[in-house]
């Protein structure tokens, strides 16, 4: 990997709100420009961001005599870093990925996501475990994922970085400055190659999503009539590692959860004929489930437990607060 | 006046500027905040409005560090700001603002008024698209309502020319011989939001030098010799008043070039008043205002690579507008695609078309074809391929000698029959509603009782907001609303003003609202909640709607949304309309990033009330909104927080019964934020608790006149200290530090002041 003779290197980091993908971005970004020599642009995309939505992060870098003049979103990137391993999932995570591209994902060790296979064959996929390292390390997991990248793109100079994310941490945070150094030198190390997972030819096709209405089809004035209908979004990618889980057993069906939770995503029925209880509290929506816990504190006798997020357990524990409408 | 460029400008190979100079990497709000610093303006007026906020919020954060004395006021919206503005240009210092989009515009009849009596100050836009729908994106819809304004308008393609441009437009407004205010606009998002590299001055003597000192103007502060500013001036006279400012005008258009070139000396960089790029030779071209022409140069080089004789021309000023550069840079030019970022609805082009056109038009020997394009509205990104078809456009139509269409919108999508939003949900059944809370009025007392039904049986109301909505996790906002939604019965019409609830529910073209629902900008949605029932009841009266529907009317608020929108929220309740207004105070603009707002506690950071050595959170105590409403001599006024449900819920009943029988209802009710408040996501009950106990946010109720508390945590031997509260929250926790008890003492002191008011009201029979 190294800066091409034309244009730009540029990087899209894939993220959700809070996990630090735009500050990532300006620390490499900053240290390229201010320590390395080198020329660039930094942002992000910009939205009306509310912690746990979809944000995408762009860095250009190219040498310091080339001007940086487009201000476009990077669409053909050489290089994805996906800060949460359930954006795989998402086809436009991959969008316009160069076949000589890399990419790095967020991941604790596992079987390699079939998600991959989207991959240019010629592409290089790296796994890490930035949340993982970043809990062990009190840090956060984009100074992990900063520290992988360093390691596979050599014109990135590590000690740079590094300098530019202790900067950013020394004023008001100096605690964090040593375990953010610590989870980067571990991301530079303690990562996994794999090799010829993709099966795609050549450069991935960019992908722009188009309006789902138009000038012809939307209803004049802007007006949408659909009441309700975000009930369609699924909300489970802001969940964090962690998810409220209900012990029927210890439930007194008080419903003092309901009052207080934000996310509306908690599943009421009328009891059964054999039920002490006229109202009884089925479960968690974990589509809609953000996983801020506040059901979990407010519960008088420890029925909503805060409990680690497994693989498939949201699925196996899922009570869907509009069966026969959205399964 | 067109310099020409004819190969592209590598960096580091242009000659160096006299002045020192050191790179940064800054984004175009950073680089106006910089500059702001770096000029050492007196006062800055503003609201914050994305996305220019982070001017403030980063001047907010350098103050905190002692970096600069700019004495910043945060105004109650931008029609408060462009007041404070103008009120501090007067007294002759200089004078900053920031603003976008709607903000441009409520504050826009200030701006003649500033620019009409002639007084200098900076204005940075960080254009963005106008309302309605609200878009936070960035176009130039704003920025083309200010060409008539009489300001300068300086145009910033990248953070580098916002830097540099402002320490311009001191100079070029402050001349006596141009005495007028300066907007730099810079685009939203794209510069003002990217960083990139940039060089700022490392030389204050250098700095000083260019500025000067500003000139002395007539101001009210001259004490020793009286003048009328502003006087009522009609028909003889206003029309010279106006020939003066266009002299102003032709004036600037002489003194705009020097001033840049002086810059230019100093840094290196220039800036023609018509950036003209590959120009000379050139067939065709494409004129585009500032980052878009940017990523057209890139394609310009592409298309030129293949042959083509093609350039980019791009105003970098505005006003007053470069009609001679634009004539003689497209004498020879055969055909010109125009690109506008926003429309004149009718007028065939965008405003930049029409001022081209209009000044080729002065030339009898140019015949320069002209393709009048719409494109990148709302932030639509504008890259290489949108400029390959504008420079194919302008080069077939001077080929064929022709123009086919010669105004259209570029980039649009027509949308396909086979496509829709996802289905919205089943309707929702209003006997459902009723039933969870009984109402009575007490014959004695004429005073009204409330008996809920339990917790558990209320999970049987269907709730009128959807789940999928794209809130924070933790967010306030939904279990209050929830709870409120609980207790009221039939059918009810809301009305969000701009806020977080309302774009977290109504990102396009999806709603989580199940009921009907309208937005409109906080400045004005009581009074439009107040039009649509007046209408309703009309409707009603002429048999047009039925009679009988048992429907209520809400409005939900943010607190910032009592700031700016006070005026109309007063007006409304001094007319009495039978409608609720319910305010979520979550104690700062948390939809634009946590801004201070006046119901923001004292000592509290927020992003434009920061942190540090030189300064520690907002210097004034919170707004008491509920006593300013109680004012209004209401049936019904109350305070709530999500935190008490059932005495919130007790409160919603009665208020619904009150907007329905007698009038006008306003509740304030204190709506958790643990992003902003800097708490974890589950610590909603302890901070609310703590924050009720330490009677800063006391719950009480004022019936027809009448206060009366309806928890005493004195009475329930609860009563705590602020600092028990302050400690909870990381916005809070430096005031705990031995260098804020000055502050904490004032805090308990009002905090006490206030609480002792209040029982005393609760005490007498008459308040």
């Amino acid at each position: 990997m190294s800066l091409p003779t034309e244009g730009f290197f540029e990087l899209r980091f894939e993220s959700i709100g809070g996990l630090g993908a735009h500050g990532a971005g300006q620390i490499l970004a900053t240290a390229a420009v201010l320590h390395m020599g080198l020329n660039g642009a930094q942002f992000s995309s910009y939205g009306s961001e509310k912690k746990g939505s979809l944000v995408r992060t762009f860095v250009r870098l190219g040498p310091a005599g080339r001007p940086v003049r487009t201000s476009a979103p990077v669409e053909a990137p050489n290089a994805i870093v996906v800060f949460h391993a359930a954006l795989l999932r998402n086809p436009a995570t991959f969008g316009g990925l160069r076949n000589d591209g890399l990419l790095i994902y967020n991941s604790p060790p596992g079987p390699v996501p079939e998600a991959l296979a989207a991959l240019p064959r010629t592409a290089l996929a790296i796994r890490v475990d930035a949340l993982g390292i970043a809990v062990a390390e009190k840090s956060r997991p984009n100074a992990v994922l900063l520290g992988t990248l360093c390691a596979v793109v050599p014109f990135l100079d590590s000690a740079h970085v590094r300098g530019a994310l202790a900067e950013e941490f020394a004023g008001k945070h100096p605690e964090a400055v040593a375990s953010n150094d610590r989870a980067f030198r571990r991301g530079a190390t303690e990562f996994e190659v794999h090799e010829g997972v993709g099966l795609a030819e050549g450069d991935l096709p960019i992908v722009r999503p188009e309006p789902v209405w138009g000038y012809e089809t939307q209803p004049v004035g802007g007006i949408i009539a659909e009441p309700g209908n975000t009930a369609w979004n699924d909300l489970s990618l802001s969940r964090t590692g962690w998810m409220p889980v209900l012990h029927h057993d210890k439930c007194i069906h008080c419903g003092t959860c309901d009052l207080v939770c934000p996310d509306l995503c908690l599943v009421w029925r009328d009891g059964g004929p054999d039920s002490t209880f006229e109202r009884e509290l089925m479960g968690v929506d974990y589509r809609y489930c953000k996983g801020c816990m506040r059901c979990v504190e407010s519960c008088p006798t420890s029925a909503l437990v805060r409990e680690a997020e497994t693989p498939g357990l949201a699925d196996q524990l899922r009570v869907p607060q509009f069966p026969g409408f959205i399964s | 006046m067109a310099t020409e460029i004819l190969t592209p400008p590598l960096t580091g190979t242009r000659a160096a500027g006299t002045a020192q100079q050191k790179v940064d990497f800054k984004s175009g709000n950073e680089a106006a905040a910089l500059a702001a610093r770096d000029i050492g303006f007196h006062v800055m007026g503003y609201f914050p409005i994305t996305p220019s906020t982070e001017v403030a919020e980063n001047l907010s954060k350098m103050q905190a560090d002692g970096e600069h004395e700019i004495v910043m006021i945060a105004g109650d919206g931008e029609h408060g700001a462009a007041g404070i503005c103008y009120g501090a240009a007067l007294g002759g210092g200089r004078v900053l603002n920031a603003t976008s989009a709607n903000g441009l515009l409520f504050s826009l009849e200030q701006l003649p008024v500033q620019a009409g009596t002639r007084v200098p100050m900076v204005l940075n836009v960080a254009a963005r698209a106008v309302s309605g729908p609200l878009d936070i994106r960035g176009d130039h819809s704003d920025i083309y309502f200010a060409l008539n304004t009489g300001w300068i308008m300086l145009c910033a393609r990248d953070p580098q020319a916002v830097y540099d441009l402002n320490f311009a437009a001191v100079r070029i407004g402050e001349h006596p011989d141009v005495r007028l205010p300066v907007i730099v606009c810079y685009d939203g998002f794209v510069t003002s939001h990217q960083k990139r590299r940039i060089e700022v001055f490392d030389d204050a003597d250098a700095v000083r030098g260019f500025l000067g000192t500003r000139p002395e103007y007539p101001t009210p502060l001259d004490l020793e010799h009286p003048k009328t500013f502003g006087p009522y001036m009609n028909d003889p006279d206003l029309i010279n008043n106006k020939v003066q400012l266009s002299r102003a005008m032709d004036a600037a258009r002489t003194l705009i070039p020097a001033v840049f070139a002086e810059l230019e000396a100093l840094t290196g960089r220039a800036y023609p008043v018509l950036d003209a790029y590959r120009m000379r030779d050139a067939d065709a071209a494409v004129v585009l205002l500032n980052s878009a022409a940017e990523t057209a140069k890139e394609t310009a080089d592409e298309r030129r690579a293949l042959g083509e004789r093609v350039g980019v021309l791009s105003p970098n000023v505005l006003r007053p507008f470069p009609t001679e550069a634009f004539r003689q840079a497209l004498a020879s030019v055969d055909a010109v695609t125009i690109g506008d970022r926003a429309d004149s609805y009718g007028a065939d082009g965008g405003n930049l078309s029409l001022e081209v056109r209009a000044a080729l038009q002065v030339d009898r020997h140019n015949d320069t074809l002209v393709v009048s394009r719409i494109y990148g509205l709302g932030g639509k990104d504008f890259d290489a391929a949108d400029a390959r078809t504008f420079f194919a456009e302008a080069v077939a139509a001077g080929r064929s000698r022709t123009v086919d269409t010669p105004f259209a919108y570029h980039g649009a999508t027509p949308g396909r029959p086979d496509r829709a939003p996802r289905p919205g949900l089943p309707p929702i059944p209003l006997d459902a509603t009723r039933g969870m809370a009984h109402v009575q009025r007490d014959k004695s007392t004429g005073k009204l009782r409330v008996e809920l039904e339990p917790i558990w049986k209320m999970t049987s109301v269907p709730s009128r907001i959807a789940p999928g909505h794209g809130a924070c996790p933790g967010c306030g906002y939904f279990p209050t609303f929830h709870q409120i939604s609980r207790v009221l019965e039939g059918d009810i019409v809301v009305l969000y003003q701009t806020g977080c609830a309302m774009v977290v529910t109504t990102g396009y073209p999806s709603t989580a609202h199940r009921v009907n629902y309208v937005h409109n900008l906080f400045q004005n949605g009581a009074a439009t909640l107040s039009g649509l029932v007046e209408m309703y009841h009309e409707r009603v009266r002429r048999k047009e709607l039925p009679e009988g529907k048992d429907v209520t009317f809400v409005m939900i608020s943010g607190d910032g949304g009592m700031d700016i929108g006070m005026g109309p929220a007063l007006g409304a309740a001094h007319r009495n309309h039978r409608m609720m207004i319910l305010e979520y105070d979550n104690q700062g603009y948390m939809n634009t990033g946590a801004q201070l707002s006046y119901s923001t506690p004292f000592g509290h950071r927020t992003s434009t009330s920061e942190v540090g050595t030189a300064a520690a959170g907002k210097r004034y105590h919170h707004k008491d909104t509920a006593q300013i409403f109680a004012a209004c001599h209401l049936p019904y006024v109350f305070t709530a927080s999500e935190g008490y449900p059932e005495d919130l819920m007790r409160k919603v009943a009665k208020a619904q019964w009150y907007a329905k029988h007698e009038g006008l209802v306003y509740g304030k009710i204190l709506s958790f934020c643990p992003l902003n408040w800097k708490t974890t996501d589950d610590a909603a009950e302890p901070v609310l608790q703590a924050a009720i106990d330490t009677c800063f946010f006391p719950l009480y109720e004022v019936e027809h006149g009448h206060t009366a508390l309806t928890y005493d945590p004195e009475a329930a031997g609860r009563r705590q200290a602020v600092t028990e509260w302050l400690k909870l929250m990381g916005k809070t926790r430096h005031l705990l530090k031995s260098d804020h008890a000055e502050a904490v003492t004032g805090i308990q002191a009002e905090v006490d002041r206030r609480w002792r008011r209040l029982k005393a009201m609760h005490e007498h029979p008459e308040l």
